[in-house]
């Protein structure tokens, strides 16, 4: 899967959880969003987990300075 | 949903949020709560100082209590400790915790710290004496840590490993990781004070699964206890129990009959067509719920039929059908007719004297739970539904009947308000009231407050609603903080009477202020209302007045919405009002001035006279 497709279903995961529309793209960070506390990282990783059907591994998320680095990261754990 | 504050919406955020068992969802309804507008709190209740202190990281652990507290009406101001700095958060009495001024401390070891050091092979006695001194560090430091805070303890157990190491090997030593913090758990709950509560973390795991409450990679990552699932099983139990402290479980479970306690309606089934008992599965599940019944009512939870029912068809089930468990004398109060169940469940509530506030009310037909919601709110509804399989768990999950502490009262409840029912029967068959409280043969036991007392005068303070001057609430660590103070008086009384023990009954704090004695609480169980008890309360109130050279006794009233009853009491006795605001009334009697009252209580002890 392409860093472009995973960015569109992380859209529909952000729509899911964060309260104010957040847009995925792929410089965007944890920084630049208010509600994006430590409490949403984990409830982030779980929905995507769960959306993506993958399992990150241990340090591999923290590793990911922006949403685009996170989407190649996924894309990776897709891949068979 | 509408994000906005009407009562609906936060019923309803409330019940989710105490329902959730996943981080997802618990995470979600906490955002809505802090994006909504929180509703006009009208409590000035003052927050609840928590400090959460332990061997993990409390993040965000803390957010989960503090979203779950709230929906339950408690808020707080939190502490979070240092990761795995407890020890010395407690041991140094300069550091930051105490300088918080805790109310009340949730302390989480960290499991892996508890292992035994010794061999595999070691005799177990040594090894259970290792197991033995964790539990006494443990326990010593919650001790110390009370002894410097005054403020109470919550204390976590241990997780059990789900590693697959050692094979069965694991169950035939206390060697082992698995076997050893088993033990100091158990240790650790069989001697523990009263003032440490425990929070039972095996438990919840094990209920979870341990595969599914253990979480390796968020341990590694941010040093998390489990699973972002199992922080919400933790935080669920961590706010029952604090919402529990000070709010005592429910007295009464009233039950409806048909399709409750039996399969089946006894108007057009019969006796002998209803289902119960071994003979069917469904049979069998409604006896077992019986049988779960049975043993609240032994534990001290008063049993009442509230039932759309012919009384004598109801009763013959009781009387005649051979696999009943339970039986008419399981039973305080049974209303078998055609009323509204909430016109019932009131009736019931006076003949016991309980609040419907301490009302559970289980049926099997959401319509009946639903009117009953409507007309009588302050009474809890469990919808047990169409099978009863679910039964007993759709009841326990409230979680209303579980008891802080297990009292002698508690165990001897039904049987008490048996005694009741012939006392009455008594006062009707006596012509005046004089003559009737003589043939009681009344003997009162008056006592400084007795550490073996303690649990039981924790929960009368914690309970008491009505007959309950101040409604002023203690933990059993402040209740415990009264023992030998100078400068207070705090008693009991007990009551027995020819019909039995009415156990302890009734509890006084006063405290000397100069020359004057002010009576800070001063409660009374209702069931020994009308027997003269509240006069040798007062003779004994004054009786210890004067011992402690006061010439006059105050005499506090702050209303509640409970405590009318009591509203004149003071002046009843010939005190005079020396203040009259909305929120507090103050009465005032020189010690000279009173007339002491002659009962029918012979009086066989008084409170600081060694016995």
């Amino acid at each position: 899967m392409k860093q472009a497709e995973v960015l569109t279903k992380l859209q529909e995961v952000f729509d899911g959880i964060f309260l104010e529309k957040v847009a995925a793209k792929p410089e965007l960070s944890a920084a630049d969003v208010e509600e994006w506390d430590s409490l949403m990282q984990i409830s982030l990783v779980i929905a995507v987990e769960q959306k993506f059907r993958v399992r990150f591994r241990v340090g591999e998320v923290e590793a990911a300075r922006n949403l685009g680095e996170f989407a190649d990261l996924i894309a990776k754990r897709m891949e068979p | 949903m509408a994000l906005s504050g009407d009562a609906a919406f936060w019923g309803h955020l409330a019940a989710r949020s105490r329902q959730a068992t996943s981080f997802s969802e618990l995470f979600f309804l906490s955002t809505l709560r802090k994006k909504a507008k929180l509703p006009a709190n009208e409590s000035v209740q003052p927050k609840l100082r928590l400090a959460l202190i332990g061997g993990y990281n409390l993040y965000p652990l803390h957010e989960l209590v503090a979203h779950l507290l709230v929906t339950r009406g408690v808020e707080c101001e939190r502490f979070l400790g240092e990761y795995d700095n407890f020890v010395s958060e407690i041991l140094d009495a300069s550091s930051r915790l105490y300088a918080f001024k805790p109310d009340l401390a949730f302390i989480l070891p960290n499991a892996s710290h508890y292992r035994f050091s010794g061999s595999l092979l070691d005799a177990v006695e040594h090894q259970r004496e290792a197991a033995v001194g964790a539990a006494e560090h443990l326990l010593n430091l919650a001790q110390t840590f009370i002894k410097r805070s005054g403020a109470a303890v919550i204390l976590a157990n241990l997780a059990l490993p789900g590693d697959l190491d050692l094979g069965s090997f694991r169950s035939r030593t206390l060697g082992a990781d698995w076997s050893f913090r088993k033990a100091v758990n158990l240790e650790l709950g069989l001697r523990a004070p009263a003032g440490v509560q425990i929070c039972d973390v095996e438990f919840l795991s094990a209920r979870r699964g341990t595969m599914a409450a253990e979480d390796s990679r968020a341990w590694y990552e941010s040093k998390q206890l489990g699973s972002p699932d199992f922080l919400v099983d933790i935080a669920q139990e961590l706010s029952h129990l604090i919402a529990s402290r000070k709010q005592g479980p429910k007295k009464v479970l009233a039950v409806d009959l048909d399709n409750t306690l039996w399969g089946g309606v006894i108007a057009e089934d019969g006796v002998e067509g209803i289902e119960l008992g071994d003979t069917s599965p469904r049979g069998e599940a409604f006896k077992a719920f019986q049988n779960h019944l049975l043993a609240l009512s032994e534990r001290g939870v008063l049993l009442a039929v509230c039932s759309k029912n012919d009384d004598a068809r109801a009763r013959e089930v009781f009387e005649k059908h051979p696999e009943m468990v339970l039986r008419l004398e399981h039973f305080a109060a049974f209303q078998a007719n055609w009323n509204p169940k909430s016109d019932n469940l009131q009736r019931i509530a006076d003949e016991l004297r309980v609040g419907l506030d301490s009302f559970v009310f289980a049926d099997d037909n959401p319509a009946e739970i639903e009117i009953v919601r409507q007309f009588q709110p302050q009474v809890e509804g469990v919808l047990l539904g169409a099978d009863p399989a679910e039964f007993i768990r759709r009841l326990q999950a409230g979680r209303h009947f579980e008891p802080r502490n297990v009292t002698e009262e508690d165990l001897e409840r039904t049987a008490q308000y048996r005694q009741e029912r012939r006392r009455t029967e008594l006062a009707a068959s006596v012509t005046d009231m004089p003559a009737y409280l003589a043939s009681l043969e009344m003997r009162g036991t008056i006592k400084e407050f007795d550490p073996l007392d303690l649990p039981r005068i924790a929960q009368l303070i914690a309970r008491s609603n009505q007959f309950n001057l101040t409604t002023v609430r203690r933990s059993e660590t402040e209740i415990q903080g009264l023992l030998g103070r100078p400068d207070y008086r705090c008693f009991t009384m007990r009551l027995e009477d020819r019909f039995g023990d009415s156990g302890l009954i009734s509890v006084v704090i006063a405290k000397i202020e100069g020359g004057v004695l002010v009576l800070d609480t001063w409660l009374m169980s209702c069931r020994v209302l009308k027997r003269q008890v509240e006069n040798e309360i007062m003779n004994e109130i004054f009786r210890l007045a004067e011992a402690a050279g006061c010439a006059t006794v105050r005499g506090i009233y702050l209303p509640t919405a409970k405590n009318g009853m009591v509203a004149g009491i003071y002046e009843e006795f010939g005190f005079v009002r020396t203040e009259d605001s909305a929120a507090r009334k103050e009465f005032e009697l020189k010690v000279e001035k009173y007339q002491g009252c002659s009962t029918k209580i012979r009086i066989t002890r008084r409170a600081y006279e060694a016995s």
